[in-house]
């Protein structure tokens, strides 16, 4: 009797201790699941941020490049007007007509940047420009992609 | 006789639940936020202008050429010295609008990028 009941007890132990493997087995696989999804996030996570970052530089980049130009075009302007001591008033006066045409011709050329600049198209003849007389020089860098300074 | 009936109900009443689905599973999905996919500002299309340049000498022509063409003989003045001023800080709201457009662009280029096709 005290046989059957120890076989008995020990099968039941039996089983359940087999029972209790399976169920950490399946814990395990299931923590090994989710351990390889999180690593999988990880690394996307972790190459989206490689790919921000690299975009990031680039605008900076961009950006730093925008405020250079902007520097250089107002530097061109003062220069226009005080270019070797030159008194635009004076000039107004001895060569009033020039000077008119020549501050028309200004007014319209900075009107285009203007435009430019809000997100108008380039014309054609404005991209295809590449010499300096068919620039506009208000602001090259803007409204005339392909044109490079001689230095 | 009691105690099988009891036993009978109690396998009754926990049947269902007995090797079922006792846990309620919770799924957490992720939905993107909607892109504002705002169109960019229109681009400004100005007014041609003209400008005239009096002297001293020439006020007196100037004049009685806008009255000729029928303009009010009056002219809003600036000083050479105020007309590059005007110059300098038409040029700078120029470079503020193409900053804020360049930064807008950028912005929507980062945060709402198109989709391959």
């Amino acid at each position: 009797m005290a046989i059957a009941i120890m076989l008995i007890t020990g099968i039941a132990g039996a089983g359940i201790y087999v029972m209790k493997l399976r169920a950490d087995n399946a814990t395990l696989k299931a923590n090994q699941f989710k351990l390889e999804t999180a690593i999988t996030e990880q690394n996307k996570v972790l190459e989206q941020q490689k790919k921000d970052f690299t975009a990031i530089l680039e605008s900076n980049k961009k950006l730093n490049v925008l405020i250079n130009t902007f520097k250089k075009d107002l530097q061109d302007l003062d220069k226009r007007f005080t270019k070797k001591d030159r008194d635009i008033g004076k000039l107004a006066i001895d060569r009033t007509g020039a000077i008119e045409r020549i501050i028309n011709k200004g007014g319209k050329n900075a009107a285009r940047c203007i435009e430019l600049a809000s997100g108008a198209e380039h014309t054609e003849a404005e991209l295809k420009a590449t010499l300096k007389s068919e620039i506009n020089p208000e602001c090259p860098a803007l409204a005339n992609p392909n044109f490079v300074e001689y230095q | 006789m009691n105690k099988i009936l009891a036993i009978a109900i109690m396998i009754l009443l926990t049947g269902c639940s007995i090797g079922g689905e006792k846990r309620i599973k919770i799924f957490s999905v992720e939905e993107p936020r909607a892109k504002l996919d705002y169109p960019m500002p229109t681009a400004l299309q100005l007014e041609e202008l003209k400008w005239i340049i009096i002297t001293s000498k020439n006020a007196e022509e100037v004049f009685a050429k806008l009255e000729e063409a029928g303009i009010d003989p009056v002219l809003f003045g600036l000083t050479d010295k105020d007309y590059q001023v005007l110059a300098r800080n038409f040029a700078q709201i120029r470079q503020k609008l193409q900053e804020t457009n360049n930064l807008l662009e950028e912005y929507k280029k980062y945060y709402e990028p198109k989709e391959k096709e």
